[in-house]
């Protein structure tokens, strides 16, 4: 992120976001909101306005383990370093005002917009961990159940136990550790697809970190199958195996809480061990390996960017096996999680794949189009602009005399000229009078035989 | 798709195609009709 920042062709805009896009491949005309930090570019991330403020708000890197101040740095390594201002949190005491030097606190900052002219766009949107809803296996409902992030925080050094595992209620350290896998996902009522091996490896790796740090931990890992499939995944996993960690093939429906000790109860059945029965078992920290889910905000950003979504809530490709890359408009292209879940390694394939199909297309400087496109006769269009409602590429716009289509943008799908009452839209080289003209012969045809 | 998956379907069925599902105007269905056809599926 640093030589992305220092590189003098990137323009970076960050705690920003794309509110329009306009024109086509080669053209596309973006509109960047630029939100206020009530800071200005100045900061040089030197924390002493955090160390004075007195309100507080929830730390949304450490997800909600530990509070920030109203003025705040999102997280250590935020590239660039500067403070921000959680609006709605702040009391305006003006204390941070005092407190830097630079002069470089703001309060009437307000949202920029910024138009940039791109040839083309990737998609890198990202994820965010599924949220189980409350009381979900002990989810919101017991202090003792975490999810996989939460974990990843607790571990950190820079987190909000600069690094020592500690669960929640007591801040005592656990003995007995259970990861839970699949949660939320290969569930017909959830999120149906597998978060492609990504939890079961993010709990592999942690149950051995853990272990690394606490040789006496008893961690166990619940899994319905695991997934390790990529380069040295299946070694890691043995190894973790080796190191002590136990598996236990099973499906966890129910987590009960042991009031006094806030530990954990389960009610489990090895489906590789049958013959050892039902049998109880008490943790003191249940870890839940919750999907990987599309950004929670992808919906909002589609409504500019206006790609397919599949059925799963990824954007589409334009084919899943012979095109996983491109998506249906020309021009915009996606990387990583955007697309599909997938890991670290498989996110830096697409990511380069995106980015040498969108320098073939610029460096080319001529892009073919298809002419099977829509063509209107103005002398019959009425104006209704039923064919603009109805098209999905934005290809059509209304002109004083009559529709007018962007040949660049249609796709030939023909909605507009089905639902045209004036008939006054024809799609080139598929023209009603061919259809009528098939449809007559193949009805001939069975009139003869008969 | 239907080679495909290998599906079996009456031999009196003849298929069109068409750019999109979108493409098919009521006027199509209407002379298919009109003109015989037992009835019309717009597939996609």
């Amino acid at each position: 992120m640093l030589d992305v920042a220092r590189n003098e062709k990137i323009r970076l805009f960050t705690y920003s976001e794309v509110s329009d896009i306009s024109g086509y491949i080669g053209n596309f005309s973006v509109e960047i909101t630029k939100k206020p930090r009530y800071v200005k570019d100045i900061c040089n991330g030197c924390s002493a306005c955090m160390d004075v403020c007195p309100a507080h708000g929830y730390n949304e890197f450490n997800l909600g383990l530990n509070p920030r101040p109203a003025i705040y740095i999102s997280f250590p390594q935020a590239v660039p370093s500067l403070a921000q201002i959680d609006m709605d949190k702040c009391i305006k005491c003006g204390l941070c005002i005092e407190a830097c030097e630079l002069e470089a606190i703001d309060f009437d900052q307000k949202t920029e917009k910024i138009n940039v002219e791109v040839g083309t766009i990737s998609v890198a949107t990202g994820w965010d961990e599924y949220i189980p809803e409350d009381g979900y296996l002990g989810y919101n409902k017991y202090d003792n159940v975490i999810t996989q992030l939460q974990l990843e925080r607790i571990l950190a050094p820079n987190g909000p136990t600069m690094g020592q595992l500690v669960r929640p209620s007591d801040g005592k350290e656990p003995k007995r550790i259970l990861f839970i896998q699949c949660v939320g996902s290969r569930d017909l009522n959830r999120n149906v697809y597998c978060s492609s091996g990504v939890c079961c490896m993010v709990s592999i790796k942690n149950s051995k970190l853990i272990k690394q740090h606490y040789p006496d931990a008893d961690i166990t890992v619940a899994y319905m199958d695991i997934r390790a499939s990529g380069k040295y995944y299946e070694e890691y996993y043995t190894a973790s195996r080796i190191a002590g960690v136990k598996y236990l093939r099973t499906n966890i429906s129910r987590i009960e809480e042991v009031s006094e000790t806030k530990n954990l109860k389960i009610l489990v059945q090895d489906t590789l061990r049958e013959s050892l029965g039902v049998q109880e078992m008490e943790f003191d920290l249940i870890i839940l390996s919750a999907a990987m889910i599309p950004n929670y905000d992808i919906l909002s950003l589609n409504k500019v960017l206006k790609l397919e979504v599949s059925p799963d809530g990824f954007f589409k490709e334009t084919h899943a096996r012979l095109e996983p890359i491109n998506t249906k408009i020309p021009g915009i292209s996606l990387a990583g999680v955007s697309q599909g879940p997938k890991s670290i390694a498989e996110s830096i394939m697409q990511a380069g794949g995106s980015a040498s199909s969108a320098g073939k297309l610029m460096t080319r400087k001529k892009y073919k189009i298809d002419l099977i496109i829509a063509e209107v006769d103005k002398e019959k269009c009425s104006k209704c602009g039923l064919c603009i409602l109805n098209c999905s590429y934005n290809a059509i716009n209304m002109t004083e005399d009559g529709a007018e289509v962007d040949e660049i943008n249609c796709r030939g799908c023909g909605s507009c000229l089905s639902n045209c009452p004036s008939e006054a839209i024809t799609l080139r080289y598929y023209r009603e009078s061919h259809y009528e003209a098939q449809i007559d012969a193949i009805l001939k045809e069975f009139e003869e035989v008969a | 798709m239907a080679g495909t998956i290998r599906a079996q379907y009456p031999t009196t069925i003849r298929p069109i195609r068409v750019n999109c599902t979108a493409r098919v105007t009521p006027s199509l269905i209407m002379r298919s009709i009109g003109n015989g056809a037992d009835g019309v599926l717009v597939i996609g």
